[in-house]
């Protein structure tokens, strides 16, 4: 009889909906794992309570990971997670509350609301899982796909020049933004660890590496070698410049905390207005 | 029983304010149902504006809340006079803002006409045109005597800033007390 | 209690602060607007919040969230933003989400008229959302009835754990009427955290097919599924299950079809009522004139005015139509909810008076249109 060892992390995850849909060599496991680790770290140093943390997730694989992890969690609509989270974070202004989803759940269907959350400083943590294809589709462009790249939706190449996650989140008034690599799991957790300390909005984009949709399209369809193609494209920088976060499959990647402030987040603007109304 | 009042101006003449003065002093300090209706361009300042006023002792009477018989009116401004003018009854009371609207251009219609430069007394009397609605609501009491004063007065100033109740209570008894 | 006179639009609003309301999210459309002006004045005051978000996709997945962690929420919106909401109030379906939503019609299609009236989006309220399962839809004829059905919105999407649309329109937005005005604690207001012991209790609505809701915040152990999922909340693709979610979610609206459906009925005095007039929301005013004109001749109208458009009680429909000759649905669009009414009264003689009207239709033109069937 096989023996069920259990992962110390098990207490933070679904069990019973295991196995997970994700695909061999499918690196989205990482980025979980990362996450929880930080999370873990948090609430072992008492800086975080569990039952003060919110999974939103959308649809997607990506979006997945708030439907195995043991927390509070609710899932949505495809793109819509950022507004159902807002009104959680507004009601519930103790909880921690993280959205995850993939760079089509959260830049192209939900792309208006990632654009007002982080003009608005959104008290939320937006993780968002790069793996620069629709995955769950079958591999269609996003808009993060590389330019000139085939995809099933573009069999001739894509002609469009891909979105620069984190220029445009510097460029709208979030705390703290970061890009991380599921190649580089140390440095996400230490990534995740701080934007979980942050008020208003940490954004975190983390480059996934997909070999089963993604790797098909670039001929890599080896987990391993998918990986390391990936793993080989990071440069890991301390304080990263903004022109340093260019986004190109070519040239590669560069990951790191670019922008860390503490400006007053939507939610201590909100409620110091209310409590000139309330008196309390 | 089933009573009918037309109100209607131009936007910021302060219309909807005397409807909503008329129809809240009715509901809260008289037995009778009362229902209406409001109109008016939301696009547009200035734009015209009709409220509708239905009184009834029987609730089955006012389910239609737009007149089409209507024993009272009020035309502060002439743009929409001569549209509702079918739906006003012979020998209804009108009240007309004559700043605004030509005496002479009345008499095709066979009404109890009852005017006064509303506007320019407002104006003259309270150095604003403004509670000119009040004024006329007042005129409107004085001569129908659908309601108390006393009730309209205790609205003003359930309804309105205080700030502003002194004037409009004055305004309102202008005519009232006017010999 | 006090009595006031307020339009159709702020009865809502005021019905929706006497129910509890403790988050309004919205986007502004004509003819809704004013329900989210007069609430971002009022609530905020009173412990809640009104946020104008980017759009009413936005807004309908806020209410969304609020209401997961057990705020009563809702919107406010017209037909272009509730074409937006669509998709959310599936997910609301699925989830079993309580909210409410005040849809004040306009005459459309497309932008339409924005100021002004139609009855053009019955059937977008109950069914207009994919899945096929169709919502509580209350239809007011004037503000009292605003009122009152906005506390009955309130209260079935919390014991139901539904979404439940409040249609207005244009018309009864800027309708006034003598409104009693109950406070909390005067009125029966039902909250989702009190359902088990409603069921204990025993209530005249039946709950068999509903399970209680924790929110967020109540442990950390809440798991809001989008997918097809069993009783345990597992996602399971299979017939069997889809079956009985499908069955357990349509049950739980229909089978309390009694405690839901509601009607008004006027006979106007007459003894018998040979001919019946079927209407709701603001055409009932329209109506009620043109049965005063249409009673002078002894030809015994009656009013049936349906408040709710779904469910319905084909028990009192059986009843109230048994020893009619003629039916007119009288409604200001193509002919639409008389389809409805035609699949349940199937042996009478059921017809369409459309009169499309940006105002309140002509007391008048339905006499006139209803004379040539007599
Ligand atoms: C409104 C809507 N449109 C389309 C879909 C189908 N759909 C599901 S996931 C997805 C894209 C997934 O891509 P991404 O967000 O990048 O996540 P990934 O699966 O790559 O992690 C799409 C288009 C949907 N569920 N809802």
């Amino acid at each position: 009889m096989a023996v069920a060892v259990e992962h110390p992390l098990d207490k933070y995850v679904r069990t019973e909906k295991l196995p997970t849909l994700w695909c061999p060599g499918c690196t989205i496991g990482i980025v979980m794992t990362s996450l929880l680790r930080a999370i873990d770290q948090r609430i072992r140093e008492g800086l975080l309570r569990r039952d003060q943390i919110t999974f939103v997730g959308g649809i997607g694989c990506s979006a997945r990971i708030a439907m195995y992890v043991r927390f509070d969690s609710v899932r949505t609509a495809h793109g819509r997670t950022i507004p159902l989270a807002t009104a959680i974070k507004i009601l519930r202004p103790e909880h921690k509350v993280i959205v995850v989803g993939g760079d089509g759940d959260i830049c192209a269907i939900g792309g208006n609301h990632l654009l007002h959350a982080l003009r608005r400083n959104m008290d939320l943590m937006i993780i968002i899982v790069n793996n620069m294809i629709y995955g769950m589709t079958g591999g269609q462009v996003s808009p993060t796909t590389p330019l000139k790249l085939y995809t099933t939706t573009t069999p001739y190449g894509n002609p469009e020049k891909p979105l620069n996650i984190i220029r445009l989140a510097c460029s709208l008034g979030a705390n703290f933004v970061a890009r991380g690599s599921a190649t580089h799991p140390h440095i996400l957790q230490q990534i995740f660890y701080k934007a979980l300390g942050k008020r208003g909005l940490a954004l975190i984009e983390v480059l996934s590496s997909c070999p089963e949709i993604f790797g098909r399209h670039i001929g890599i369809t080896d987990p391993v070698k998918s990986f390391m193609t990936l793993r080989d494209k990071i440069k890991v920088k301390n304080n990263p410049s903004l022109d340093e976060s260019e986004y190109d499959w070519e040239k590669g990647f560069v990951i790191g905390v670019y922008l860390d402030k503490d400006d007053p987040g939507y939610i201590d603007n909100l409620s110091l207005l209310y409590k000139s109304l309330r008196g309390f | 029983m089933r009573i009918e009042i037309i109100l209607s101006g131009r936007g910021g003449q302060g219309i909807l304010m005397l409807g909503r003065i008329l129809g809240k002093t009715l509901a809260r300090y008289t037995s009778y149902y009362v229902a209406g209706s409001e109109t008016y361009a939301t696009e547009v300042r200035g734009g015209d504006s009709r409220v509708d006023i239905i009184i009834s002792d029987n609730e089955d009477e006012i389910g239609y809340v737009r007149a089409r018989n209507a024993d009272i009116a009020v035309f502060m401004y002439p743009s929409l006079m001569k549209n509702l003018s079918r739906y006003i009854k012979r020998k209804a009371k009108v009240f007309i803002d004559t700043t605004f609207i030509d005496i002479d251009s009345l008499r095709e219609y066979d009404w109890t006409i009852i005017s006064e430069p509303y506007t320019q007394i407002s104006e003259r009397i309270f150095g604003t045109s403004r509670v000119a609605n009040m004024m006329i609501l007042g005129h409107l009491i004085k001569e129908t005597k659908i309601v108390d004063p006393e009730a309209v007065e205790r609205v003003i100033r359930e309804e309105m800033p205080s700030k502003w109740h002194d004037i409009n209570i004055r305004s309102f008894r202008y005519m009232i007390d006017r010999k | 209690m006090r009595i006031d006179y307020i339009s159709g639009n702020r009865a809502i609003a005021e019905a929706a602060i006497a129910s509890g309301l403790k988050f309004f999210a919205g986007y502004p459309i004509t003819p809704s607007s004013d329900i989210f002006e007069y609430l971002a004045e009022e609530l905020p005051r009173r412990g809640g919040y009104v946020i104008q978000f980017e759009d009413e996709l936005a807004s309908i997945y806020a209410v969304i969230g609020a209401s997961w962690t057990c705020s009563k929420a809702m919107t406010a919106t017209s037909g272009p933003g509730f074409s937006l909401m669509v998709e959310g109030i599936s997910i609301a379906v699925m989830t079993e989400t309580p909210l409410v939503i005040a849809y004040i019609m306009r005459a459309g299609p497309a932008t339409g008229v924005p100021t002004k009236t139609g009855q053009y989006d019955v059937f977008q309220a109950e069914y207009g959302f994919h899945g096929g399962l169709p919502i509580p839809v209350f239809a007011p004829s004037n503000p009292q009835e605003a009122y009152d059905l906005t506390i009955k919105a309130f209260n079935t999407s919390e014991i139901l754990r539904t979404p439940v649309v409040l249609l207005s329109d244009a018309s009864i937005a800027n309708m006034f009427g003598k409104v009693l005005i109950r406070e909390a604690g005067e009125i029966e207001i039902i909250d989702r955290r009190s359902i088990e012991i409603l069921r204990k209790k025993g209530c005249e609505w039946s709950l068999d097919d509903v399970y209680e809701m924790k929110c967020v915040g109540d442990g950390y152990d809440i798991y809001v599924e989008t997918l097809t999922h069993d009783e345990k909340n597992i996602y399971r693709p299979t017939t069997d299950v889809q079956r009985r979610l499908m069955w357990r979610l349509y049950r739980k609206i229909i089978n309390n079809r009694e405690v839901l459906f509601e009607y008004s009925f006027h006979n106007y005095g007459n003894k018998r009522c040979r001919n019946m007039i079927i209407t709701y929301g603001s055409t009932f005013s329209s109506v009620s004139e043109a049965v005063r004109e249409l009673n002078k001749n002894e030809e015994d109208f009656c009013v049936f005015k349906l408040k709710t458009l779904y469910p319905i009680n084909e028990k009192i429909f059986y009843e109230k139509t048994r020893d009619v000759d003629k039916i007119f649905v009288v409604e200001n669009n193509v002919g639409l909810y008389v389809k409805e009414i035609r699949s349940i009264l199937r042996d009478k003689d059921v017809i369409s008076i459309s009169v499309i009207d940006l105002e309140y239709p002509d007391p008048d033109e339905i006499v006139e249109r209803v004379r040539e069937w007599l």
